[in-house]
């Protein structure tokens, strides 16, 4: 047949989602070279390296609310369930467990939660903006349950020095090939989930109960089972920013996680992740993820104050999903 | 006839790519109904579009009771008197008739709302029109003839002298198109030009005084009615004689392969009885709501049935969703496409493939790309769609191309059964006529074939087998020989009696 074959060009952008990415990208360096012409410590290696490693966080939590806004839905139990992984593997570690089974068993409560919304979400059909407020709650509540309303004491206390030395730099403060081992989880994380959502039957029924799951029901896809996964998903990724921060902080602290679940939004939808659903790439919430820790280091580092960090990060997530708009507006005049 | 309302000269119209209008000139008189004839993408949409403010033109000139415009506004368009119905219907369901009449010119004494006055005047309007509604009822629970009738309603009340229909019959009834046609016929007795849009061709010569016929983007001929014969139209709007309408192969019948026993699931499918074999396309013809599309979903799994067998090849098969009837090797191109049939932000690569992942996946899920990519390539070949690489948008493609994608879906994998809901709603005539040629090919490889159609000579032309319904009923069963639409309509209106069995 008349397959044209594009360019590799023009097929690198015919890719859905590719352009939004790639103007996130593009984004980011001009932020990036903007503070670093004000301030040229930016442009330290030692900056890079603390960029990495924080960005990885907002990447991390970024994958997982990537994956409920392709299906059209939202994860706001993302933060709480961060803070949930934190108290239940350091309140454990305090009392001696070993931190591999402390893990196990903060991963299993919080894929608990990720399948109680795939449940009211999916199954029972409720708004996942009101199932997963009733979640985001409960899971903090958790939390402030596990160690009886208070922080854990260090995690040294329990499972020694030695053993907490080694938790605290596998997630935090180690290195591999001179940058912060946080980074490489992350980096793992995202190989696994880019795997997932673009080469796999478990990623194209995402896209498509986000793009019409009517048409996806219709064509043998399990809405329920895929809501499910995607936000097992999530909560996966909350789990493991849960262990990085249990790991910088060398405790589990209650508020762990406050808030993440709005980061992670905006790391997604910075990077062209639509919030109504069926088209983003984790590429892009690899780049928003990046602009965002990018601005908030920069800012820092010039000296601006906390307020006007957060004016400039809320101006920047409007202008993105503005743009989004835009752009979708453009191509629908062209469709007709 | 009266005097020219609307004269558009030299209209051009880009978008990018696609020069959607060259040089188009149009006419339109007060008191007459013309027709605006072309195939898909022919440029009839945005013609009208232009006419009622929603694209601008690029260049040429309108003239609309007398007075030249450049480019309207919709508001402009409005208070001008030009309206346009949409194919699909554009109404805040959870408002009432009078609420959706007056919705954006709500009338207010002292800040509050007049619900009364506001209900008397929809209720005159309703009444001058013949329309027997409530006011007051919510519109999302009336029918779509009504819900429409609402639309023409809303429009008149804004004093619209030029009204815009674009495939105003496509989900009605045959009689709920009567109503409409009567009230077609009011409009024109009131002086209002009408301009209408359809690709049901025989339905034009209830009501249609003159045609205006488009191809590519440019005007072909404008002419009355009453000179032209339908096969100088068609052959107008294609550009070329279509030899045979309703392409027919005669295969001999061979084994049974699906029966269908006692299926009942809600008030729309009332104890279903019947078969498919192979080598026949059965028809299921019937009224709009007569309860086939809810018989082949249930069918099909995607609704739940309280009672009934499914029985293929003579082995009973046990369907609790709708990747049971896939595994087990019947499928269904639903009716409405943008709603049911596709993913419209996906590429036609995941479109295709997304039915089909189980055999396109190896063990461990993983999509083989080159497989996948090699299914596509088949389908677009085989259904001649016409783009220029399978990982374009569907929502890139024309009516019909997009109608082509939902088969290919299915045809991709070996399936038993294949059922199609109105496979040919809103495409162009050569689209039609290549999936009539699907379905027969389908028929001769021992596929069974049934398809749901409400135009009747559709299903008299192509099914060898015709199921009649009636109100969640199967109400006669006619074989293409002795079928006439007279016939099908008979069984189509056999309604019980509610009133004899309440005396009895």
């Amino acid at each position: 047949m008349q397959v044209k074959r594009m360019k590799p060009l023009r097929r690198f952008f015919a890719i859905r989602g590719m352009a939004s990415a790639m103007i996130a990208f593009a984004a980011l360096i001009v932020i990036y070279v903007v503070f670093g012409l004000r301030e040229p410590n930016v442009f330290s290696p030692v900056n890079i390296q603390n960029v990495l490693r924080s960005m990885s966080k907002y990447l991390i939590i970024g994958i997982g609310q990537s994956y409920l806004l392709i299906t059209g839905n939202i994860d706001l139990s993302l933060g709480s369930v961060v803070g949930m992984s934190a108290m239940i593997s350091a309140t454990l570690m305090t009392h001696g467990t070993h931190p591999m089974i402390a893990a196990l068993i903060a991963l299993a409560a919080c894929l608990v939660i990720g399948v109680i919304n795939g449940l009211l979400v999916g199954k029972a059909k409720l708004p996942p903006f009101i199932a997963t407020l009733g979640t985001m709650f409960t899971a903090r509540g958790i939390g402030y349950m596990i160690n009886n309303n208070r922080n854990t004491d260090a995690i040294a206390s329990g499972i020694g020095k030695e053993a907490g030395d080694a938790f605290q730099s596998f997630f935090y403060y180690g290195k591999t090939l001179g940058v912060f081992n946080t980074f490489w989880v992350a980096v793992v994380v995202f190989i696994i989930f880019f795997f997932l959502l673009s080469k796999t039957r478990t990623g194209r029924h995402i896209y498509a109960i986000g793009s019409n799951a009517d048409a996806a029901k219709l064509s043998g896809v399990s809405v329920f089972a895929t809501t499910t996964k995607a936000y097992m998903v999530s909560a996966f990724c909350a789990f493991v920013v849960g262990l990085i921060l249990c790991a910088q902080a060398g405790m589990g602290n209650m508020e762990a996680g406050n808030m993440y679940e709005m980061y992670a939004v905006a790391a997604g939808v910075i990077g062209g992740i639509s919030p109504l659903g069926g088209t983003g790439l984790l590429l892009g919430t690899f780049a928003g993820a990046a602009v965002w820790q990018t601005l908030e280091n920069g800012l820092n580092m010039i000296g601006a104050q906390v307020g006007l960090q957060r004016i400039v990060i809320g101006v920047i997530v409007v202008f993105a999903v503005l743009l989004d708009v835009v752009v979708r507006r453009g191509t629908r005049k062209r469709i007709r | 006839m009266g005097e020219i309302i609307v004269t558009m000269e030299h209209i051009h119209k880009t978008f990018p790519g696609v020069h959607a209008l060259k040089d188009v000139h149009f006419e339109l008189r007060s008191g007459e109904v013309m027709a605006l004839l072309g195939e898909n993408g022919a440029g009839k949409s945005t013609l009208v579009k232009i006419l009622s403010g929603v694209h601008p033109r690029d260049s040429g000139s309108m003239t609309i009771f007398g007075q030249e415009y450049g480019d309207l506004s919709p508001k402009q368009a409005q208070a001008l008197g030009v309206a346009i119905i949409h194919q699909e219907l554009n109404m805040c369901r959870h408002l009432s008739v009078a609420e959706n009449i007056f919705l954006g010119r709500e009338q207010t004494r002292l800040g509050t709302l007049s619900n009364r006055e506001m209900e008397k005047e929809a209720r005159r309007i309703l009444g001058d029109l013949k329309i027997d509604l409530d006011p007051r009822k919510v519109v999302g629970e009336l029918p779509v003839s009504k819900q429409q009738m609402v639309e023409i309603a809303k429009a008149l009340s804004t004093n619209a002298r030029v009204l815009i229909m674009d495939e105003p019959t496509s989900s009605l009834t045959s009689r709920e198109i009567d109503d409409l046609f009567r009230i077609i016929r009011e409009l024109k007795a009131k002086g209002c030009g009408i301009v209408y849009i359809s690709h049901r061709l025989e339905e034009l010569r209830y009501i249609v005084d003159r045609v205006t016929i488009m191809r590519d983007g440019q005007f072909v001929s404008s002419a009355n009615f009453a000179d032209t014969s339908m096969d100088e139209i068609i052959a107008a709007m294609v550009g070329r004689e279509i030899k045979e309408k309703f392409p027919r192969v005669s295969t001999p019948l061979g084994k049974r392969v699906l029966e269908v026993r006692n299926l009942n699931a809600g008030r729309m499918v009332r104890d279903i009885n019947f078969s498919l074999n192979e080598g026949e396309i059965v028809g299921f013809a019937g009224l709009m709501g007569a309860g086939r599309t809810e018989t082949t979903r249930a069918i099909f799994g995607a609704d739940q049935k309280q009672s009934g067998e499914v029985i293929l090849d003579g082995k009973a098969v046990s369907i609790r969703g709708v990747a049971d009837a896939i595994r087990a090797g019947i499928v269904l191109a639903p009716e409405d496409r943008k709603k049911d049939g596709l993913c419209t932000k996906l590429s036609i690569r995941h479109n295709i493939a997304l039915p089909n992942l189980d055999t396109l996946c190896d063990a461990a899920g993983v999509v083989r790309r080159a497989r996948e990519t090699a299914m596509c390539v088949n389908a677009i070949d085989n259904l001649r769609i016409k783009t220029p690489s399978v990982d374009k948008d569907v929502a890139t493609l024309s009516g019909g191309n997009q109608q082509k994608v939902v088969v290919a879906k299915w045809l991709a994998r070996n399936s038993r059964v294949v059922m199609f809901d109105e496979p040919t709603r809103g495409i162009d005539v050569a689209a039609k006529v290549e999936i009539y040629h699907l379905m027969n090919k389908l028929k001769q490889q021992g596929i069974a074939v049934l398809f749901v159609s409400s135009e009747m000579p559709e299903i008299m032309g192509i099914a060898d087998r015709i199921i009649v319904m009636c109100d969640g009923r199967i109400t006669g069963e006619l074989s293409a020989a002795e079928a006439t639409q007279e016939k099908v309509l008979t069984l189509a209106t056999r309604f019980e009696t509610k009133v004899a069995a309440a005396n009895q």
